[in-house]
């Protein structure tokens, strides 16, 4: 038993990582097909040339970015409100986002967005694909920051209430410096997630809104292609990188 | 601090200025179906900008058109879904005073049975629905892509009109039968068949081929060609049961704030070296007939794309079916999906 | 005060969450128009449909696809929590290893599986290299490829829970089964094995629930045969031009998950939010 647990854990370590390894290794391979053939980067430049991918991943960037700084916002101060008072109804409906599927969401955005624009006169596109990604990281900031937030210690308000302050100010003087570790680590996290969403984006993207996984869904359904594997591992190591600082900020 | 908020609000609305402000097209056609400089030589001629995106099936084309409010101007829809999408009002009619280059179509297709005076779209291009296969198998009828020792390694077209023509052909009946019994019978083959089905794909199927997972694929002539091209050891056949046909016309879309632009893009394809362009490029049969002159003598005889008399007799067009035939056939697509 | 600081996720929620889920219950109630779309006729029709046992099967299969997926990954992720949290001084470091794959692309990580599991893919090219076989096995387009899919995707949710509850497990109870006289492997089993029983629960429910619904997984290893209820969902919403019918089974497959998640808060407090 005692030998056979690490060996265990080897081969559950190789299942989780081999795949991607995989993926690594053949984006370097010269060859388009699964037999080595020698290293070459020509997989990168393809896609680094590849003026579809670059407006893809511009889209990618732009709605992430715009995604992560609004359900930030909204998301920790929401957490600060349910902490300060349980709001049964708000945590229900939230932790309801969490369950829901992707695709059940993707579609009802759909069918919410198709039959508002019969009024709006407003397109799929960009702005709606932002819309949707608030929606369902919003959950997660609120969760991470809420982890942060049982930490801190209410007295601390209270007595910059008793010097005076008003309750604006004690969030903004007393508690969110505190926070700012877990706000980065929960922005941080939405951005992956926003990111990588490609279920939800794919439903509610329009014309000028095609995201880097759209692409590469497009890419992946027409068969193994090596260019696939380059930017996925790019992929893979930018999002990496960006969760291990993430979770370091939360620990911190 | 307010200066420099000013100083950057200030670059933040030159960077605005610098934008590209040429009027723009929103193009969306079929994968792999237009040549490598056709659009390129078309934003520069009219100095436009395009956005050109592409889809695999009809379906997903008109899923996407069917709000009304898509974004899209131009779209290729096959003929057959002419008459559906005027009457959901999403096509614009067109002014052929604006389209001086239609007398460049080949015969057949200047009084087309779907669209007699041409109001509604330009044909594009045309293709068959046969059957790409590994040159040492012998295929050449539908009824060899039921065989149990195929076993995975075959895949029909994800298209509900491919699927079923392929179906009612082997059992015998029209491609465009409106009997509900004949389809329910069609619907039931093609259930059995899902045991052997490796998937159902369209394009996506071209790398499977040639890689050699794929032993012998539903496939439109135009993407079978492009796979023989990038691989000798690829055939197509037109089954003898008889295969469908469809052309594929380029429409205008009522949503459309660019009409006279659609009209000069339609215009633009409509002339002869473009539309030999597109053919080189994409390997496709063109509904041009002053391009065909143009094509060298190795596509213009080319089998695949134009089939000699004897086999294109054995073609059936493509035509729409009544509202509740369209429906029976929906419902069916999802069973078999499903099953 | 408090109400301003919910207020903004209360509206965002209201009109991004329950607005569309209303209109999506509306729907399933309307009639599909010709080619697509809704009419005005209320009809129980999108409801009728479902009791085709057709769609049943694929209620089933989805069921069944999601309950191996859950067990294989409560079996093989306990081990692997278990060493976690015998490893002394290292433990971050190996949750960490486990839980970066997870963090990166979903999208990602299913498409390595087409890569690996393809006819000209990696372990065909091996096995056939080594001589094992002579023609390449299917290994995608199948059950099993989603379930392999699966697996690999919802592996960490269970491991994260299972180390937590072993972290905290008092040592002393498996030496006293060693003093008794039981093996190590009878000691896991019979002492560890039952105490860890929330977070079995805990882990069971938080891969369940995401495979229930699981859409890109058996899309792209399914090879557009194998239907779970995701697939038919999207596959109403788009090239079937279905609206009510999907939306009648998107409401189907979101009442078993809110039962099944009543039934297991019922059994357990867990606060997150």
């Amino acid at each position: 038993m005692k030998r056979l647990l690490p060996l265990y854990a080897v081969a559950a370590f190789a299942f989780l990582h081999l795949p991607l390894l995989v993926l690594a290794v053949f984006s370097v391979n010269s060859s388009r097909f699964t037999v080595w053939q020698g290293f070459s980067l020509r997989w990168y430049e393809a896609a680094l040339a590849d003026a579809q991918l670059a407006q893809a991943a511009w889209n990618s960037l732009l709605i992430a970015l715009a995604a992560t700084v609004i359900s930030t916002a909204i998301g920790t101060i929401c957490a600060y409100g349910l902490w300060k008072g349980r709001s049964p109804v708000v945590s229900g409906s939230l932790y309801t986002t969490l369950v829901t599927p992707e695709i059940v969401m993707g579609v009802a955005l759909l069918a919410f967005f198709q039959w508002a624009f019969r009024f709006l006169h407003v397109q799929l596109g960009m702005h709606t694909v932002v819309l949707a990604h608030v929606m369902f990281s919003v959950a997660y900031v609120v969760i991470v920051v809420m982890a942060r937030l049982r930490t801190v210690d209410p007295a601390l308000e209270e007595a910059a209430l008793d010097l005076g302050g008003t309750e604006w100010d004690a969030f903004r003087l007393v508690t969110l410096p505190q926070l700012w570790p877990a706000v980065a680590s929960a922005g941080l996290l939405a951005f992956t997630i926003s990111f990588d969403d490609y279920v939800i984006t794919s439903m509610v993207a329009g014309v000028d809104s095609e995201t880097l996984p759209m692409v590469i869904y497009a890419m992946a359904r027409r068969g193994a292609n090596p260019v696939v594997n380059a930017i996925s591992t790019m992929i893979v190591v930018g999002l990496g990188v960006l969760i291990v600082v993430s979770e370091r900020l939360r620990t911190s | 601090m307010r200066r420099r908020t000013l100083f950057l609000m200030g670059l933040g609305g030159l960077s605005g200025c610098m934008r590209d402000t040429r009027p723009r097209l929103n193009i969306f056609n079929w994968s792999s179906y237009v040549g490598p400089e056709t659009i390129p030589n078309f934003e520069r001629e009219f100095n436009v900008r395009v956005r050109y995106a592409v889809y695999e099936s009809n379906e997903e084309m008109l899923a996407r058109v069917m709000s009304g409010n898509s974004g899209w101007d131009v779209v290729f829809p096959t003929s057959y879904l002419i008459d559906a999408m005027r009457s959901f009002e999403l096509l614009s009619p067109l002014d052929h005073g604006r389209l001086p280059n239609l007398h460049h179509l080949d015969a057949p297709f200047k009084k087309p049975g779907w669209d007699p005076e041409l109001r509604w779209g330009v044909p594009y291009m045309w293709n068959a629905t046969g059957i790409c296969h590994a040159a040492h198998r012998d295929v050449t009828a539908w009824g060899d892509l039921w065989a149990p020792d195929l076993q995975g390694r075959i895949t029909m077209l994800d298209d509900p009109v491919d699927v079923f023509g392929a179906c009612l052909k082997k059992l015998g009946y029209s491609i465009n039968t409106r009997n509900p019994d004949e389809l329910r019978k069609a619907q039931q083959e093609a259930v059995e068949q899902k045991e052997y089905l490796r998937a159902y794909i369209n394009a996506e199927v071209r790398d499977q081929l040639i890689a050699g997972d794929v032993l012998a694929a539903q496939l439109w002539s135009t993407t079978a060609q492009q796979a023989i091209d990038e691989s000798k050891r690829l055939a197509f056949c037109f089954p003898d049961e008889g295969y469908a046909l469809y052309p594929d016309v380029a429409v205008v879309l009522r949503e459309s704030k660019r009409a006279a632009l659609a009209h000069e893009f339609l215009n633009y394809l409509l002339r002869p070296e473009v539309a030999a362009g597109v053919v080189k490029g994409a390997r496709t049969a063109c509904a041009n007939g002053s391009a065909r002159a143009l094509l060298p003598e190795e596509i213009r005889n080319n089998e695949t794309l134009y089939p000699p008399p004897h086999v294109l007799a054995r073609g059936e067009w493509a035509l729409s079916s009544t509202p509740e035939i369209q429906r029976l056939r929906d419902r069916l697509w999802t069973e078999i999906k499903s099953a | 005060m408090r109400r301003w600081f919910l207020a903004p996720t209360a509206s965002m929620l209201a009109v991004l969450f329950f607005a569309p889920m209303l209109i999506i219950v509306a729907y399933s109630l309307l009639a599909r128009g010709v080619y697509g779309g809704v009419t005005d006729d209320w009809t129980l029709e999108s409801y009728r449909r479902l009791l085709d046992p057709l769609y049943g099967a694929i209620l089933l299969r989805t069921l069944t696809l999601s309950t191996v997926a859950t067990v294989l990954c409560l079996v093989l992720g306990f081990p692997l929590a278990l060493f976690i949290s015998r490893s002394g001084s290292r433990k971050n470091v190996y949750l960490q290893l486990v839980m970066i794959p997870f963090w990166t692309s979903f999208l990602v990580r299913t498409y390595a599986w087409m890569f690996l599991l393809r006819d000209t893919g990696l372990i065909n090219s091996a096995l056939l290299a080594l001589g094992v076989i002579s023609e390449p096995l299917p290994l995608l387009y199948n059950n099993g490829a989603v379930l392999v899919g699966l697996v690999y995707s919802f592996l960490p949710f269970v491991v994260l829970p299972l180390f937590a509850t072993l972290e905290r497990l008092d040592k002393s109870l498996l030496e006293a089964a060693a003093d008794l006289g039981a093996r190590p492997w009878e000691a896991v089993l019979r002492v560890v094995v039952p105490l860890c029983a929330p977070a079995f629960r805990a882990g069971a429910v938080l891969t369940f629930i995401p495979c229930l619904g699981a859409y890109l997984t058996p899309d792209l290893l399914g090879g557009g045969k194998t239907v779970m209820a995701g697939n038919l969902i999207q596959n109403q919403f788009t090239t079937a031009r279905d609206w009510p019918f999907g939306s009648a089974v998107s409401l189907v497959l979101m009442a078993v998950v809110m039962v099944l998640l009543i039934v297991s808060m019922r059994s357990q407090r867990e606060d997150l939010l």
